[in-house]
């Protein structure tokens, strides 16, 4: 199966050459026959890659110990769901799973736009397929996952070698939330590559209109939406299994993923000006390249070694390649805008300073300046290396007394922007518009203040919440209202049927809502506590309102590992409340043990219990205690995000009636140039 | 956009929200009483472990990790003796080099990090300004030239006008 898993792959890299080569032939000659070979090309390429990412799946399932990457990362007594994970969880794998992943997705675009699109799809899977040749060439010749154990034999050859059992897979990946994290946060990744291929494609095929955004709408919004799930099963991950009492400790690997978020982020708000006003070409372009630019900075990150991260693969030579990469991407993407800029000239101007398109420009800005913020704060040490010779590290004190600031900003103008109408707000209508949020908002930092929080970060963060809340609330309030009054439903029945009337427009609002469930979590972090106990068996620990008492320590052994276990009973009021089962978990394979935190979540706080080990000096069993403040918001928080996206991504309900009644004869021209471009068309883009 | 106008709504909105957050707003209150290794753990939030978890002193631990612990270790023996911060901070740093800062110094080459988010925004907010005023200019001159005129609606039969939103409606459903 090894053997059969690298001709695939080998295959693969042939036929996506030909894709990319096949596709120049014949956007040049425009011969049907070369575009259709291409395009099939690019289909046998993804199948291929399933095949071989089938094959290391089953070498898997088989404990086929004759191969170094099995050998690596799994053993006899793995879990099976475990042996699943156990691909994506060593260099030679997870670059595999890159490419399955691109893969699906190009396989979709490929079949979704078959027989659509013909000007500009040829250009698409040439530039998809120049991606996958690249991770193919990683996947056949830098970092094979098919590579077998060999021994050197007498006559000089090298015989096979197949080792008894493995050595097993990491355990702090042996935890459920890693079997879904990586490939949400990869499904993420590899995404946008389709925003990336079309953005690039109709700036080489002069492709006219905004009919390339539209079309790759869905597909950055279901890459930004699994790298949002990707990034918060991770945190949710490290808040869980590492055992630090934290979610987010702004390491190298993390800040990788949150680059391109930023940035796509940006692009999905800038994205609508173009479609509602024709502006912003160039700026959507270049966000969409350095989106999927950082795309691949962060997959080098992870895997170059150049950043030190617990996260990171093994220190390796990859990253040369990466940079290579990068640096074609960036030529090419350069390239194409310097010979075509001209297409990419606005047909609109601003109409007034305070209008929607100004917050959206602000809004990028603070997305950019984040995101660049957080890529040189990631970088500095590399380059205080270079410069001074001496590395300093920039932990994450620096990152936060950065991007908190800017995170509120962020907060600010996501609650300003509905406020403020396309093309221009009168003063009138600020007012009107801003007094209620702005007072509640005022009314409710009061409270706070009343009740003692001293944070000044909380407070205003505080403030911010409620002002985006009730901005939000009152456009559903007053949208639901006039619907009610028309159809006479209830107000919960107008607001759904407003949000399916404007799918996009108030599946926003809810993404928005679902932020600020986040920023409010992320608020507690202020008010973290935590102790550090020696534990007898029945002493105890005092943490705020509660009480821990160790009730019994003991050592179970388990079938891939052997737990070392705490029942800690916990009172309140010196009332009992609940058990928490801390425990650490030595596997037999591997020396690094995992950790399994205790956790009793609240909307309140949570309590957040660790066995930290036994004390050297004593042998004491040692409890870590954290109550941490309202962190459970950030994971509802993330749920809306999700479900606001879901629903961003449905249909218009009434655009669809439109599209039903509206059957346009086929020899009607475009309407492109016969329109003057100011005239404002679209619905439903807010 | 239509201004709310029932006081009473409005006022219980309010109310709600208010309710809301007095009710969260209560795990906001500081702890009463502080905790012994408060200096210690202040201080130790500067400093990394140096075992290469890439976590800050106080928030590594890892089981085990022989590193932090010594780091630890030291760390309250200096704050035991009365040491300022400062002391601390030199001695740790030759001991373990630069790298064990959480955070980069404020002074030399480490300054270029602190200062470049702010630069990064405020040049930034001049660009958006200047690109915000350069357009509303833009648009301002083409308005007096006559140019702004062809921008209205009225040139635009209300055939095109219900093609383009047929077209507009296709465009969004893909």
């Amino acid at each position: 199966m090894d053997v059969f898993g690298s001709f695939a792959l080998l295959l693969a890299f042939l036929c996506a050459a030909y894709a990319f080569v096949g596709g120049i032939a014949a956007i040049l000659t425009r011969h049907p026959l070369l575009i259709k070979s291409a395009r099939q090309a690019g289909f046998a390429t993804c199948a291929l890659i399933f095949l071989a990412t089938g094959s290391l799946v089953y070498l898997f399932f088989s404990d086929n110990f004759s191969v170094a990457y099995v050998v690596s990362h799994s053993n006899r007594d793995l879990a099976t769901f475990y042996k699943i994970a156990a691909l994506w969880s060593g260099q030679e794998g997870s670059l595999l799973f890159w490419s399955f992943l691109l893969s699906v997705y190009v396989f979709s675009v490929l079949l979704a736009y078959r027989n659509k699109n013909g000007e500009l799809m040829p250009y698409v899977g040439v530039v998809m397929a120049g991606v996958q040749i690249f991770f193919l060439s990683l996947n056949n010749f830098v970092a094979s996952p098919f590579k077998v154990l060999g021994a050197p034999a007498a006559n000089g050859a090298f015989d096979l070698v197949t080792r008894a059992d493995g050595n097993g897979l990491n355990p702090l990946l042996q935890y459920p939330e890693m079997v879904i994290h990586p490939p949400n946060l990869y499904s993420g990744y590899t995404g946008f590559t389709i925003p990336f291929a079309f953005a690039l494609a109709a700036l080489l095929a002069r492709y006219p209109g905004e009919k390339w955004i539209h079309l790759t709408r869905k597909w950055t919004m279901i890459a930004w939406c699994f790298q949002s799930v990707g990034i918060l099963l991770g945190a949710h991950w490290a808040y869980a299994v590492l055992g630090w009492g934290g979610y987010w400790g702004w390491d190298p690997v993390e800040n990788a993923s949150l680059l391109p978020w930023l940035t796509g982020t940006a692009f999905l708000h800038s994205v609508m000006m173009q479609e509602k006003r024709g502006m912003m070409k160039v700026w959507n372009v270049w966000l969409v390249f350095i989106t999927f630019m950082l795309c691949i900075l962060g997959t080098m990150l992870t895997r170059s070694g150049v950043v030190s991260s617990v996260h990171a693969f093994a220190q390796s030579s990859i990253g040369t390649w990466f940079v290579g990469f990068l640096a074609v991407i960036f030529l090419v993407c350069f390239a194409a805008y310097v010979h075509n800029r001209d297409y990419l000239k606005s047909e609109n101007q601003l109409d007034s300073v305070i209008s929607r398109e100004s917050s959206f420009l602000f809004n990028n800005l603070v997305l950019l300046v984040a995101c660049i913020a957080v890529l040189s704060g990631t970088l500095f040490p590399v380059f205080s290396e270079w410069l001074s010779g001496s590395r300093i590290s920039v932990g994450s004190p620096f990152f936060n007394k950065v991007n908190i600031p800017l995170g509120l900003l962020l907060l600010f103008l996501t609650g300003v922007g509905p406020l403020l109408a396309w093309r221009k707000t009168s003063l009138d209508s600020l007012k009107r518009n801003f007094g209620l949020p702005a007072i509640t908002g005022l009314l409710a930092g009061a409270v706070a203040l009343v009740l003692g929080v001293g944070e000044f970060y909380a407070i205003v963060c505080l403030i911010l919440c409620v002002f985006v809340t009730v901005t939000i609330g009152m456009e559903f309030y007053r949208g639901a209202k006039v619907i009610r009054a028309r159809s006479g439903a209830s107000l919960v029945g107008s607001a759904i049927d407003l949000t399916m009337r404007n799918t996009r427009r108030y599946g926003g609002y809810v993404v928005h809502m679902g932020m600020v469930f986040i920023f409010v979590g992320l608020t507690g972090a202020a008010f973290n506590r935590d102790t550090q106990k020696d534990m007898q068996l029945g002493s105890s620990l005092q943490i705020g309102p509660y009480t821990l008492v160790l009730q019994s320590f003991d050592q179970k052994p388990e079938q891939n590992y052997t737990a070392e276990r705490m029942i800690v009973e916990v009172l309140k009021n010196n009332k009992q409340i609940m058990m928490l089962y801390p425990e650490r978990r030595i596997f037999q394979t591997n020396e690094p043990s995992g950790t399994m935190v205790a956790i009793s979540s609240s909307w309140r706080e949570d309590l957040y219990v660790v066995y930290a080990g036994q004390n050297p000096e004593t042998q004491a069993p040692v409890i870590h205690a954290y109550l941490n403040p309202l962190v459970k918001w950030i994971w509802f928080g993330g749920a809306i995000v999700v479900f606001g996206t879901l629903v961003a991504l449905l249909p218009n309900r009434r655009a669809v009636l439109v599209l039903s009644g509206a059957q346009q004869p086929a020899t009607s021209p475009p309407l492109t140039h016969a329109l003057h471009p100011s005239v404002t068309f679209r619905e439903g883009h807010d | 956009m239509t201004k709310s106008t029932n006081p009473r709504r409005n006022a219980a909105s309010l109310a709600t929200f208010l309710f809301v957050f007095a009710a969260t707003a209560g795990v906001f209150v500081p702890p009463a009483q502080s905790q012994q290794t408060d200096r210690a753990k202040q201080i130790g939030g500067k400093f990394m472990c140096m075992c290469g978890c890439n976590q800050v002193l106080t928030q590594c631990n890892h089981v085990g990790c022989t590193v932090s612990a010594s780091m630890l270790k030291e760390l309250d023996q200096s704050v035991a003796r009365g040491d300022s911060e400062q002391s601390i901070t030199q001695a740790f740093v030759l001991e373990f080099g630069t790298t064990v800062y959480a955070e980069p110094p404020k002074s030399g080459l480490s300054l270029v990090a602190w200062l470049m988010p702010s630069v990064y925004l405020l040049l930034g907010t001049l660009l958006v300004i200047f690109v915000i005023f350069r357009w509303r200019q833009r648009n301002i001159s083409l308005a007096s030239s006559g140019a702004g005129a062809a921008g209205s609606t009225a040139g635009v039969s209300p055939e095109l006008l219900a093609r383009a939103r047929a077209q507009s409606a296709e465009d969004s459903q893909d």
